[in-house]
């Protein structure tokens, strides 16, 4: 009866020690919500320093170089990407002008009124209707691009955190597994270690899938001669961080540029076949190599943790949510499979 | 006044450092390894400090690593009735098995005294052959000896009790 009652004890303490943790967490999101990010960013570039540590290089001149080259990397980017992805975004914002517009507009409404009037398609005016849309949607990427330029002390804290969790990561989880009780010191370390393990495996394999997706998207729009291809490419290879949803979003979007941008179903079809191509190419070859099995998760999980991620974080919270939620099913997962090996409860 | 004070502390703490660096050059396992490398073993180590009568590691749990023994006694036990299998102390360690294997342990190890020790455990153990494979391999080969050794000493005693039985 007593244990009954201590095991009570503990549940509701706990309880309150999460919701309270919790809740500290939530008030300072914005902070949390940059560490989350230079943890996973620590987490891809980890096994580039371990690399160049087994060739002699010392840890900080490893992490020196890293930080060196992604610098190089961003100045080349500035000048010779940025300028094509802010062209293509301005372009998107103003439409396709608005002769083309109307000539494009009007094709796709003959098109529809031609083919749908069966089902009682008739005059539908959505000139002005798309016009606003499209216009829309260029305010919106350009919004958030502004957003995430804007926050200065996210460009300066990202790479600082990034930079010590690369550099002092393993001197930090030293020091969190010496504030742990003897007791449960063997099962905390061998649980860091499985969960460095596979979300290490998982993040760096989805981050590769992503970067191989984007560019295979890049080249087949390009190819087809999409107008926007950089940009589709770019939002495409974000979008396959998030399973399910993310390939079909990338998808639709260059379907709907492609017909707006000819009036016509015929690039639309061609678009529907490369994405499908990519589709297969990356579930047949991509994805049984780079990507970790270990954290699939449901669709359902998926939608749920994009709402959830959304509704805290925006869409930067969109895209994170997946890979935190990973995160959090490996956590669990294996606190359940490993704590009877332990006698920790 | 306060000089002598952060004097004695450092000098204690120097002290201390300078016992473990001795202590880890006499372990078989880090044998071969050059003061470098022993500073870099060193960084990895969990130093953990145990009570009296404290269980370190239970029979049947997955072993994770070795434990060495800086400071204080240690007795390994198996079994219901606890048989002893070693008393161990200072400079002692136990459980490197567990660096190899994913066993569960084949014994329990409880301290007799308050006990300060350091600890080794497998995910540093690969940590280490993926960052400096030559490390690794030193620390490797001399485990493979070590472990090599004890069977060698098991086989003497199985051969000696062998010769006590008679035959049927």
């Amino acid at each position: 009866m007593q244990d009954k009652g201590n095991v009570f004890l503990k549940l509701t303490l706990f309880a309150i020690a999460a919701i309270a943790i919790g809740f500290f967490l939530f008030t300072i999101s914005e902070i949390v919500k940059l560490v989350i990010i230079a943890s996973l960013l620590a987490y891809i570039l980890d096994p580039l320093a371990n690399i160049m540590e087994s060739r002699g290089i010392s840890r900080t001149s490893a992490t020196v170089a890293i930080f060196t080259g992604i610098v190089l990397l961003s100045v080349v980017s500035y000048f010779v990407l940025l300028p094509l992805l802010s062209g293509e975004i301005k372009s998107l914002k103003s439409g396709f002008g608005p002769e083309q517009t109307g000539a494009m507009v009007s094709r796709l409404e003959e098109f529809l009124v031609t083919n749908l009037s069966f089902i009682g398609v008739r005059e539908m005016n959505i000139a002005g209707k798309l016009q606003g849309a499209m216009a829309h949607t260029g305010d919106w990427i350009l919004s958030h691009i502004a957003d995430a330029a804007s926050l200065v002390t996210s460009m300066i804290l990202i790479p600082f955190i990034v930079f010590f969790l690369l550099k002092d990561g393993r001197e930090f989880k030293k020091a969190f597994v010496t504030l742990v009780p003897n007791r449960y010191f063997e099962f905390t370390l061998y649980l860091l270690y499985k969960l460095d393990t596979q979300v290490g495996n998982y993040l760096r394999g989805q981050f590769i899938d992503a970067a191989i997706i984007g560019l295979l998207a890049f080249c087949a729009l390009w190819f087809i001669g999409i107008k926007y291809y950089f940009l589709i490419g770019v939002f495409t290879g974000f979008a396959n961080l998030i399973p399910y949803f993310g390939p079909l979003a990338g998808a639709l979007l260059a379907t709907f540029l492609s017909i707006l941008q000819t009036g016509g179903l015929e690039m639309a079809l061609y678009v529907i076949l490369a994405f499908t191509i990519i589709k297969l190419i990356d579930d047949a070859l991509v994805q049984p190599v780079v990507v970790a099995r270990s954290v699939d998760m449901n669709p359902l999980t998926v939608l749920l943790a994009i709402l959830v991620g959304g509704k805290l974080f925006g869409v930067l919270g969109m895209l994170l949510s997946v890979p935190v939620t990973g995160f959090i099913k490996v956590v669990i997962h294996e606190s359940i499979v490993n704590y009877r090996k332990y006698r920790t409860i | 006044m306060m000089n002598k004070f952060w004097g004695n502390i450092f000098r204690n703490r120097q002290r201390q450092a300078d016992e473990i660096d001795a202590l880890l050059a006499k372990i078989p396992v880090f044998q071969d390894l050059n003061k470098r490398e022993i500073m870099m073993v060193k960084r990895i180590l969990h130093q953990r400090e145990y009570r009296e009568n404290e269980v370190v590691f239970q029979e049947g749990e997955v072993g994770l690593g070795m434990y060495i023994i800086v400071k204080g006694q240690v007795r390994i036990v198996c079994g219901p009735g606890e048989q002893v299998l070693a008393e161990l102390k200072d400079g002692d360690f136990f459980g490197e098995l567990s660096l190899l294997n994913d066993a569960p342990r084949s014994a329990s190890a409880v301290t007799q005294s308050p006990c300060t020790m350091l600890c080794f455990f497998k995910p540093e153990l690969l940590d280490i052959i993926n960052r400096t494979p030559k490390l690794g391999c030193k620390i490797l080969f001399r485990l493979a000896w070590a472990i090599g050794e004890r069977l060698i000493s098991t086989n003497q005693q199985l051969s000696e009790l062998s010769c006590t039985v008679p035959e049927a």
